[in-house]
């Protein structure tokens, strides 16, 4: 589908431009990227096609029509559907019926299942998305999901789908299925609008890419050939250095954290950990795979000491990790980064200064006799603010109105400040622009260069490769796979981490033989 | 132009124009009818050639001041709660109990020079407290949802307090079912004539004082304000969740004793058996109405104290009946309460008319 989108501009009421003038057109039959930092304006701009947000000057020009949208329903009308990053699927309901929901086949004032599940099927088959139509939708994985959310705007007659970060829940089997797809699509005639961070992506996916920065469009062209260099210059503004870190070798090393035939059951279904043994050596990361939900959030539970194992044993430096509570395995050097840092890895309406104590609020000089030091606690926190980067107005601000990024480095200085002997990270680095993303991997650096020991979940595998020193492959709550980083491809880890392939021996131990091609099984 | 107290007039005043427009509907006086919701509490100076200027009126008025200091105390008593993220609502329960205690302690102990008056305060506290800690306790241990013990623990209390009083302390000259009344040692006096409001008014100042330096200041304070921001993340960072879910509801019901303490020895003297519960609801849209922040609690106290006495005051000289009187109170706590859920962009257009 033709769409001609000239000089749009959005300034929101608390006075930020977020698109200052973007013009782009996009072509029938083609993936078109749209690239930038967070804050560009790449959501803006998507809303403004899907009719969230209205445009304060500018046009939208559909098949050579000029067009108005006031809500997503128009948008939808003129052909626009748009795939959101998280999902907005009901869990409990079928494939069927997530498909029609909002424009469900009625047969007098009931719902009408058997057409809802024929028109499901058809469509399924019309776009060659092969899917159960009556699987309940919360059974499905992460890439099924996403195909039932492709399919149910495409039903609803969309012939531009605008996808918002489409990979970042996906295994790179599962991307690349989803590459494949659109390819299909855009065969069809039909537009594909790819939101996203990842280069490799662009790269793989898209047929020319539009690069924003601070509203603007800095550049664009035709995709093939582009250098990842030159578009990480364009979203920044200027040229990135590589992030430069030696790869360390600490098998032979005694372990500081180790991990011995750890299970974790779950009644009347498959173990989230499964007797998973590894170590990290002061002094090196880490890094363990996965796609989400294989274990990794149970692991990192069970060594934080919000949830107690089943059985097996933990040990931080030779002592004993079960039985401690969260702030004993804290004081006994344990420091933790969440997954989830809205929900549990900061208290968003509290102050930046309030966050930034929250693990030794209770000492001196924080505080005496259980009354807090408001002036000290404000003027470390400033301290930080300064040393990390922080981008906030002061120290007394709501740490929850701060960028994903930003809002990281809060929780990276309280952690990092604490002196962990063993760092447990999760997902560092999600949903956070490359520029601050690349400043946190170098404070993860960093403190492994100072012999802490660094386990790091990631779902990105390009941050994996660069940081890890060591790789395991957590695959249904087991490792399946452990590697030098250095020696390891991505296509490779990706088979280990569906499961298509298994080594049922691996240990991530410090004296684990690595996982060879040869030892390596495929799954039944 | 946008804070929080402009939102809140603002509220304060579209619920008065719905309240008037359905004056309209029911009365024939609306006019008067507002003038008395609005004004009704308030003392009227006269003037006459005998006695010069004087203030009519001020037992009504005493009467908001009083009410003002007891929902303070209970507005503060279910902030503590909510700031955990606990919905307790066991203000009632709690006020009950240490009423009847600082009655108990102020009948047995001798005359002690004022000294009785502060172990009776001690008592209600101590009783409240305790009061406040059972369900937090039930809730820190076993899970048990805390709207459900404290509203089981109130009828517990409510129910205690009437077989008390009933069957064992109370006064039988009194001819009617009552405690003993509390000496006068152990009273505090009034201090504005015709009124009841006595030094205890400093209470509130005092008590908003202490609530705000307790959640601000203390590590106790901080932990309770992280647990209700994010639980997931006070568990992460290793903060005694427990400790502080069950010390908030502790700590509110010590403001409620305060409450009770007020109500024995100030206002009452003696506390028939037939009290009637439900006060403790009244401090729980207080602090709603203050969302929870302890500086806005005696603003709403007397915001809801002045209402409701301009409400009675038009209950009584117009034709609107009391059920409608009720019905415009609810009114104007719920657009004050539903403020918030108004969408930001709305509120701005409607402030920039």
């Amino acid at each position: 589908m033709h769409v001609d989108i000239q000089s749009l501009s959005k300034r929101y009421a608390n006075g930020v431009l977020a698109c200052d003038a973007v013009s782009l057109q996009l072509q029938p039959g083609e993936v078109h990227a749209i690239l930038g930092e967070n804050g560009a304006g790449k959501s803006s701009l998507m809303k403004m096609l899907y009719g969230l947000v209205e445009p304060d000057s500018g046009s939208i020009v559909v098949q050579g029509q000029p067009r108005r949208f006031d809500s997503p329903l128009d948008a939808m009308a003129a052909g626009i559907g748009l795939v959101p990053q998280h999902l907005q699927l009901l869990p409990s309901l079928t494939v069927a019926e997530n498909l029609v929901l909002g424009a469900e086949p009625v047969r007098g004032p009931l719902f009408d299942a058997r057409r809802a599940r024929a028109a499901a099927s058809q469509a399924a088959a019309a776009h060659g998305l092969a899917i159960d139509v009556d699987a309940a939708v919360g059974t499905l994985s992460a890439g099924q999901q996403q195909r039932v959310a492709i399919l149910k705007a495409l039903h609803r007659g969309a012939r531009l789908l605008l996808l918002d970060e489409p990979t970042a829940l996906l295994a790179p089997a599962e991307a690349e299925a989803l590459f494949e797809h659109l390819r299909t699509l855009v065969a069809g005639g039909a537009s594909v609008v790819l939101i996203s961070h990842k280069m490799a992506e662009v790269q793989q996916a898209a047929d020319r890419y539009t690069v924003l920065r601070a509203g603007r469009v800095v550049g664009g062209g035709r995709a093939a050939g582009l250098s990842a260099e030159h578009l990480a210059t364009l979203m920044m503004g200027r040229p990135l250095a590589p992030l430069r870190s030696t790869r360390v070798d600490a098998r032979g090393r005694p372990p500081l954290l180790a991990v011995r035939e750890l299970t974790l059951l779950r009644p009347g279904a498959r173990p989230d950990l499964a007797a998973l043994s590894l170590d990290v050596a002061g002094g090196e990361i880490l890094g363990i795979a996965g796609v989400e939900g294989n274990g990794q959030q149970p692991l990192a539970e069970v060594l934080g000491g919000l949830r107690e194992a089943s059985s097996g044993s933990l040990q931080l430096a030779g002592r004993t990790l079960a039985g401690l509570s969260v702030r004993q395995r804290r004081q006994a050097g344990l420091g933790s980064v969440s997954e989830d840092r809205l929900h549990d890895g900061i208290a968003p309406a509290l102050s930046v200064a309030e966050n930034a104590v929250a693990l030794d609020y209770n000492r001196p000089p924080q505080s005496r006799r259980g009354v807090l030091d408001v002036a000290h606690i404000a003027r470390r926190a400033r301290d930080w603010v300064a040393r990390y980067g922080v981008v906030c107005r002061d120290e007394r601000q709501a740490t929850g109105a701060l960028s994903g990024g930003n809002m990281q480095k809060v929780v990276l200085a309280r952690e990092l400040e604490a002196a962990p002997r063993c760092l447990v990270a999760s997902q560092p680095t999600r949903g956070v622009d490359i520029g601050a993303a690349r400043a946190l991997r170098a404070e993860l650096l960093a403190l492994r260069d100072r012999g802490a020991a660094v386990l790091l979940f990631s779902a990105d595998l390009d941050e994996l490769l660069a940081l890890a020193d060591r790789i395991a492959v957590l695959f249904e709550g087991r490792i399946v796979g452990h590697f030098a980083a250095d020696s390891v491809a991505p296509r490779m880890l990706g088979r280990y981490m569906t499961g298509s392939l298994q080594d049922r021996l691996a240990q991530a131990r410090l004296d684990a033989p690595f996982t060879a091609p040869f030892t390596a099984m495929e799954a039944p | 132009m946008n804070g929080p107290m402009t939102r809140a007039l603002l509220a304060v005043g579209l619920a008065l124009a719905v309240a008037f427009a359905l004056m309209c509907a029911i009365s024939a006086e609306p006019v008067q009818a507002l003038r008395q919701l609005l004004t009704g509490a308030l003392p009227e100076p006269h003037w006459s050639a005998d006695t010069g200027w004087t203030l009519r009126r001020l037992t009504r008025f005493g009467a908001v001041i009083e009410k003002t200091i007891t929902l303070t105390l209970l507005g503060l008593a279910v902030m503590f709660g909510f700031r955990a993220r606990q919905f307790s609502i066991g203000a009632d329960g709690q006020f009950f109990l240490s009423a009847l205690a600082a009655v108990a302690v102020s009948v047995w102990l001798p005359p002690l020079g004022g000294l009785e008056l502060l172990l009776a305060g001690a008592a209600a506290v101590a009783v409240g407290f305790v009061w406040g800690l059972l369900p937090g306790l039930l809730k820190a241990e076993f899970d048990a949802n805390e709207i459900v013990t404290t509203l089981m623990l109130n009828v517990v209390a409510v129910q205690a307090f009437r077989y008390i009083v009933t069957h064992g302390f109370n006064d039988p000259a009194a001819g009617f079912l009552v405690t003993p009344t509390v000496p006068a040692g152990a009273t505090l006096a009034a201090i504005v004539p015709r009124t009841q409001i006595s030094a205890f008014v400093l209470a509130v100042p005092l008590a908003t004082l202490a609530a705000a330096w307790l959640l601000r200041r203390t590590t106790l304070g901080y932990e309770i304000r992280v647990v209700g921001d994010a639980p997931a993340f006070a568990r992460q960072a290793g903060l005694p969740v427990k400790r502080a879910v069950a010390l908030s509801m502790a700590l509110g019901g010590a403001f409620a004793g305060l409450a009770g303490l007020h109500a024995s020895n100030a206002l009452l003297h003696r506390l028939p058996a037939d009290l009637q519960p439900g006060i403790g609801f009244e401090g729980l849209v207080v602090a709603l109405l203050a969302r929870n922040q302890p500086a806005a609690v005696p603003v709403a106290a007397l915001l809801y104290a002045f209402l409701e006495a301009g409400a009675q005051a038009m209950e009584r000289s117009t034709d609107v009946s009391r059920e409608m009187v009720l019905v415009i109170q609810a009114l104007i706590v719920l657009f004050v309460v539903a403020e918030r859920l108004w969408p930001a962009g709305w509120v701005r257009r409607k402030a920039a008319i």
